[in-house]
């Protein structure tokens, strides 16, 4: 088993995903040599894109390949997995490598997967460590299989090691691709728009979570927005119920904010939220559950009904600015 | 067509999550729900099978109370149900797939619709899975689903930051399904009676052809370190809000 860790880099209109780079920051907790590998159409200005954060590149290169398919990608990796013999294989928790990816990667490499991973190591075989039940306990498993690893890790686990300026070596493999046993036809990308005034430049973001409990307490929180001067958001759930616009979500599959205050006000704190406000200056949590996640993101915390609250702190804002 | 769903009955979010001096979690008293992403995924099995004149097979893998989840999903519209009851310590993303596709073996469906993940567990693997276990195809994050004359399926998948990728595919396919994309409808009273005359089968694992297949074993549990705790503000209502408010305004400067 070789030390090789290999690295698969995410991308998409000739641009990688730099969260790609804190694959390379994994590796580093296994001890092994960080390999990106790099599949597409022309890979040569993705490779130039991380050859100096990596120790070695491979990429691997047809024309099959110009959109990501699990079939395509599965059948560059996948041989050639089983020849070299990397001691793992990492991708990051997302849409297309994370979440379609690898399971057939380790489905096919005979191998199990352990996804979502916050922390990897060797300890009597590979292990990683994942959130589980809503983020209230870790589980640290351990695979019971040999050979090749299969893991995912969460965006923003890891730190991408810093540069070394080097340029690492790039290898530049075509490989054959059976397109008829590529069983994805991949059409339209369609981008989210992009509007001016939305919430990502906000100073003052109200955001309501499912604890708001119904549509006509929203306007209670509308007021409140109101009152501050913010913005309304929301996370998902309001957001999926047809309550307010998928403009104003936040989170992993909405928009990430930054504003200079953020209330969360019946929010749980589901990294896929978190990761869209976690770098707001100042962020206060309403929330009824004590041992709820977004307490540990908040600079204030309140264990209340947000109902009771709302109130108050409006008139109390309202005071305050005239 | 013949569209099966795969439900899991996870643990409530509400339920008092600990653990034991042993380090096991304690599972006494938990109690369990249908996992929110899989009722859109029945949901949407439901409207296709009206508009493609589709049967709907529910399936469930896992601690006795999925058989209220089967239910569920029969009373909102499924023709019928397939329960094996599997310890959750057994809980292992491939063994459940093992599980799941030998159930759905002989049942032969022309789609299976899942959630894109589990509410407790979140391992997002199962779906994709139990594609590669029968040979089918797989696609996730799906927020669109439909099924063009020439029998391909039309999905949309979503992306991160809110962007969006078409797919065509063929089926027989597996998609997962990401909430939003329908409003799962509330199971009416005069389905709730239909579902009792319904098929509920029960299968044991002994009555499958699985081997010994568990790849991953859960070695420990522990509580994720305390990050620097809010500093916490307690009071009546009113007492509270000016508390934020003058805090916000002298201490952070932000109001
Ligand atoms: C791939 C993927 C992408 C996703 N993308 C996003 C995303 O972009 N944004 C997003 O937000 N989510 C996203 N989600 C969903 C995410 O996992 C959570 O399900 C969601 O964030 C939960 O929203 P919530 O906190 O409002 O609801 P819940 O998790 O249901 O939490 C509600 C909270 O309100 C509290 N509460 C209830 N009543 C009251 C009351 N009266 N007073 C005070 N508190 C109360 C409860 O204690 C609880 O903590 C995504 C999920 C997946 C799988």
């Amino acid at each position: 088993m070789s030390r090789e860790v290999w690295c698969i880099v995410e991308h998409r209109g000739g641009e990688v995903d730099n969260d790609s780079l804190q694959l390379f920051g994994a590796v580093h907790r296994l001890d092994g040599e960080a390999v990106a590998v790099v599949c597409g159409d022309e890979v040569a200005g993705l490779a130039e894109q991380i050859s100096g954060e990596c120790d070695r590149v491979i990429s691997l290169s047809s024309s099959a390949l110009a959109s990501f398919t699990p079939d395509g990608y599965a059948q560059a990796i996948v041989p050639l997995a089983l020849e070299r013999q990397p001691s793992a294989i990492l991708t990051l928790h997302s849409h297309f490598l994370g979440r379609d990816l690898a399971p057939v990667l380790a489905s096919r490499l005979g191998t199990g997967l352990i996804s979502d991973c916050i922390d990897v190591e060797w300890r009597a075989g590979f292990v990683g460590k994942r959130l589980v039940y809503r983020r209230k306990l870790i589980a640290t498993q351990r695979s019971i299989v040999p050979g090749i690893q299969v893991a995912t890790c969460q965006r923003g686990a890891f730190e991408a090691p810093e540069s070394s300026g080097l340029d690492a070596a790039v290898e530049m493999l075509s490989v054959e691709i059976d397109v008829d046993a590529v069983r994805w036809k991949v059409g339209e990308f369609d981008e989210a728009e992009v509007v001016v005034g939305d919430i990502t430049e906000a100073d003052v973001i109200v955001a309501a979570g499912r604890g708001v409990g119904s549509k006509e307490n929203l306007d209670s929180v509308q007021r409140l927005a109101k009152a501050i001067g913010g913005t309304l958001a929301a996370s998902r759930p309001l957001v999926d119920h047809g309550w307010l616009s998928r403009g104003l979500q936040v989170g992993s599959s909405g928009k990430t904010v930054r504003p200079r205050l953020y209330l969360a006000l019946g929010i749980s704190g589901a990294i896929q939220h978190v990761v869209g406000m976690r770098d707001s200056d100042v962020i206060v949590a309403i929330n009824k559950d004590p041992r709820a996640p977004i307490f540990e993101y908040a600079d204030y915390g309140i264990v209340a009904d947000l109902m009771e609250i709302i109130g108050p702190l409006t008139d109390e804002v309202e005071a305050l600015r005239g | 067509m013949r569209i099966a769903v795969l439900m899991k009955a996870v643990v409530e979010p509400e339920s008092r999550i600990g653990l034991g001096s042993d380090g096991e979690v304690q599972c006494a008293n938990f109690r369990y729900e249908l996992n929110e992403y899989d009722l859109y995924a029945v949901e949407e099995a439901i409207r296709m099978a009206e508009l493609y004149d589709a049967e709907v097979t529910v399936v469930s893998a896992g601690p006795e109370e999925a058989v209220q989840s089967l239910r569920k999903g029969l009373a909102m519209g499924a023709t019928d149900a397939i329960f094996v009851p599997v310890e959750e310590s057994m809980g292992d993303a491939f063994l459940s797939a093992e599980v799941l596709a030998d159930v759905l073996k002989p049942v032969q469906p022309d789609l299976i619709l899942s959630g894109v993940e589990s509410n407790d567990l979140g391992g997002s693997q199962v779906g994709v899975l139990v594609a590669e276990q029968l040979g089918y195809v797989a696609a996730t994050m799906v927020i669109s689903v439909k099924v063009g004359n020439d029998g391909v399926l039309n999905v949309r998948r979503e992306l991160e930051g809110g962007n969006f990728v078409d797919v065509d595919l063929p089926m027989p396919a597996v998609l997962t399904i990401q909430t939003g994309l329908n409003e799962p409808r509330y199971p009416s009273l005069k389905g709730i009676m239909a579902a009792k005359r319904k098929d509920l089968v029960r299968l044991e694992l002994s009555d499958l052809d699985i081997g010994d297949s568990q790849l991953v074993e859960t070695i420990e549990y522990s509580y994720p370190p305390r990050r620097e705790r809010a500093q916490m503000i307690e009071g009546s209502s009113e007492a509270i809000a000016s508390e934020l408010v003058s805090l916000l305004r002298a201490k952070d400067k932000v109001l």
